[in-house]
């Protein structure tokens, strides 16, 4: 969750219209922008992103650092390929863009797509770098597209002058099947620097464990230690009851990801929550039963539409609470690798009385001696049907919406 | 001589503003992972010999330090090795986050030619009138004693008076009765 403003040098030289990247260079290079910028923006709503172009008529800066992802994705439209990338250059002026940054507290990244041949060379390249470090500006490079005139030695040597304690990196992509967002999501430019992937990241690939598990230890320390804990704690209940919800986990986990992907662009919007609200999912997730969490879903997915304009603190603290279930949700089962649920450590965590009460004496709104949660309780115990849980789910929450 | 003696008399009331220091705003550019600004501000750090402040990819260093409270800077003492202790030093009052590439914008506050004294430890007495009303204190190190790739500075202490002003921090909640 560092605090960055990131330039983004694309490179649109003629290059770019080769077909060895599906669909055309171009086209792979703009996906990657594109996914570079949600993962950018999700991982702190403060992080700017601006772009410009290095080849065309000369650099061109498109857009100057914003946080606003719709600015950033329209500039992407109707570029037109041509002409000769400039590598130093660009690098000069996202350097100089990023200087009159409005918010001087955020650190300096430059990510370069350097697709066609490097004309400058090593020496000059070193100094642009060697400039870079003394401004601790970090840069990242992604090699593709052509391959020639020692221009990776070229960018590794940039690299090497960038370099301050492993901030830069280098990604050589070759063309391939794979595409090049693809295999960027796995480095460290979208998981920045080892902290963990951001939730829009795991959510736009399918599959990708094991960028969300690297996002919730990277949101522990900083987000919400006690989120964080119950997260720990219910991944090694997971680990004790995997087989026999492995079944029925594998469901729910496909339909789950498709309501995740669609809260994720609402969540962009929301402000973080406090610790308290923490608790309060981790209960609300305690409190379901797998197959009620569609029902869940359904149910934050019509509120989100009217808790987004809310002045009311209160309300829309409880309205929040479930679209930030249902990422919670989501991470919470794509945690286990063999996509076992979160019911099992659930259940387990709730047959522990005393640790519930504990949590729920901790919650602002809820009375451990009301007798709807008292209800709650004894009924989760008893493993009653998923229908009845969540009526009582919906008990409690209205119990903390009061 | 009295102008010896007001100075000295000058000097008795001054302090070492190291606790005056606000350390979650203390920037410095250019230094070294390894060999960072603490080895030659804080306390300790400072007076041990083997532990200096490096520069990174060239000799010049940028140090930014906020200060808690308005203070009036007397004197500076900078001290390093013969060869790579720095030699010219300019201090700019007031002026936040600025880069090397601003540093020839504006004139700074007073500039410092260090001398082998200097390095020392004796402090620069610097131009008190331009130094009444600090809030910040940028460092630029120019070049060092031997023109060298990398300037080692050992210790950095700056001495003045704190002007009377509320430190934001203390005040506390009244509590109700």
């Amino acid at each position: 969750m560092v605090l960055e403003a990131t330039m983004i040098c694309i490179d649109n030289s003629e290059w770019m219209r080769n077909g060895d990247y599906a669909p055309s260079r171009f086209q792979a290079q703009a996906d990657a922008v594109n996914l570079i910028c949600g993962a950018k923006t999700q991982s702190n709503p403060e992080n700017t992103v601006g772009v410009l172009t290095m080849a065309g008529k000369g650099v061109r800066v498109l857009v100057t650092p914003t946080s606003d992802l719709g600015k950033i994705l329209a500039c992407m439209h109707g570029l037109e390929i041509g002409g000769e990338m400039n590598l130093a250059a660009g690098i000069q002026v996202a350097q100089l863009a990023l200087k009159h940054r409005q918010n001087k507290k955020q650190q300096q990244r430059i990510i370069v797509f350097a697709g066609s041949p490097v004309m400058h060379d090593k020496k000059a390249l070193e100094m642009i770098g060697k400039k870079l470090k003394k401004n601790s500006v970090a840069l990242d490079i992604v090699n593709f597209g052509e391959d020639d005139g020692g221009k990776t030695e070229k960018l590794e040597a940039l690299l090497a002058a960038v370099n301050n304690n492993d901030t830069s990196h280098i990604v050589h992509v070759p063309a391939g099947p794979n595409a090049l967002s693809d295999v960027l999501i796995s480095t460290p430019i979208f998981t920045g620097d080892g902290e963990g992937g951001s939730g829009f990241a795991a959510s736009a690939a399918a599959a990708a464990a094991g960028g969300v598990s690297g996002f919730e230890f990277g949101v522990d320390p900083n987000l919400d230690p006690e989120l964080a804990l119950a997260l720990r704690v219910s991944m090694e209940e997971e680990r004790a009851r995997q087989e026999a919800a492995a079944k029925q986990a594998a469901e729910e986990a496909s339909k789950e990801e498709k309501g995740g992907e669609e809260q994720d662009a609402t969540m962009t919007e929301r402000a973080s929550e406090g610790a308290s609200e923490a608790d309060n999912k981790k209960i609300e997730i305690a409190d379901d039963d797998d197959t009620s969490l569609q029902q869940a879903l359904a149910m934050s997915m019509d509120e989100p539409t009217s808790s987004q304009d809310l002045q009311d603190t209160e309300m829309s603290d409880a309205a929040a609470e479930d679209p930030e279930l249902a990422l919670a949700l989501q991470l919470s089962v794509q945690d286990s690798t063999k996509d076992s649920s979160s019911q099992a450590d659930v259940s387990k965590l709730l047959a522990d009385q005393s640790f519930v009460s504990s949590i729920l004496a901790s919650l602002p709104g809820v009375d451990p001696n009301d007798p709807s949660v008292k209800e709650v309780l004894a009924s989760m115990q008893n493993q009653s049907e998923p229908q009845q849980k969540q009526d009582e789910d919906k008990a409690p929450k209205k119990e903390e919406e009061k | 001589m009295s102008a010896a003696e007001s100075a000295t008399a000058i000097q008795r009331n001054q302090v070492d503003l190291l606790d005056f220091i606000d350390w979650s705003g203390v920037e410095c550019l250019n230094q070294s992972s390894s060999h960072s600004l603490s080895n030659a501000l804080k306390q300790g750090y400072r007076e041990d010999e083997g532990l200096n402040l490096e520069s990174d990819a060239d000799e010049q260093l940028l140090i930014y330090i906020p200060f808690t409270q308005v203070i009036k800077l007397h004197s500076i003492a900078v001290m390093g090795s013969e060869e790579d202790g720095p030699k010219t030093v300019k201090l700019f009052a007031n002026r936040e986050h600025m880069g090397f590439s601003n540093v020839s914008d504006f004139p700074p506050s007073d500039t410092a030619v260090l001398s082998p004294d200097n390095l020392k430890g004796k402090p620069v007495v610097l131009k008190y009138v331009k130094f009444q009303n600090v809030r910040s204190l940028t460092i630029f190190i120019e070049d060092n004693q031997s023109g060298s790739e990398i300037t080692k500075v050992q210790k950095i202490a700056l001495y003045g008076s704190t002007v009377e002003t509320t430190d934001m921090k203390g005040l506390k909640k009244i509590e109700d009765h």
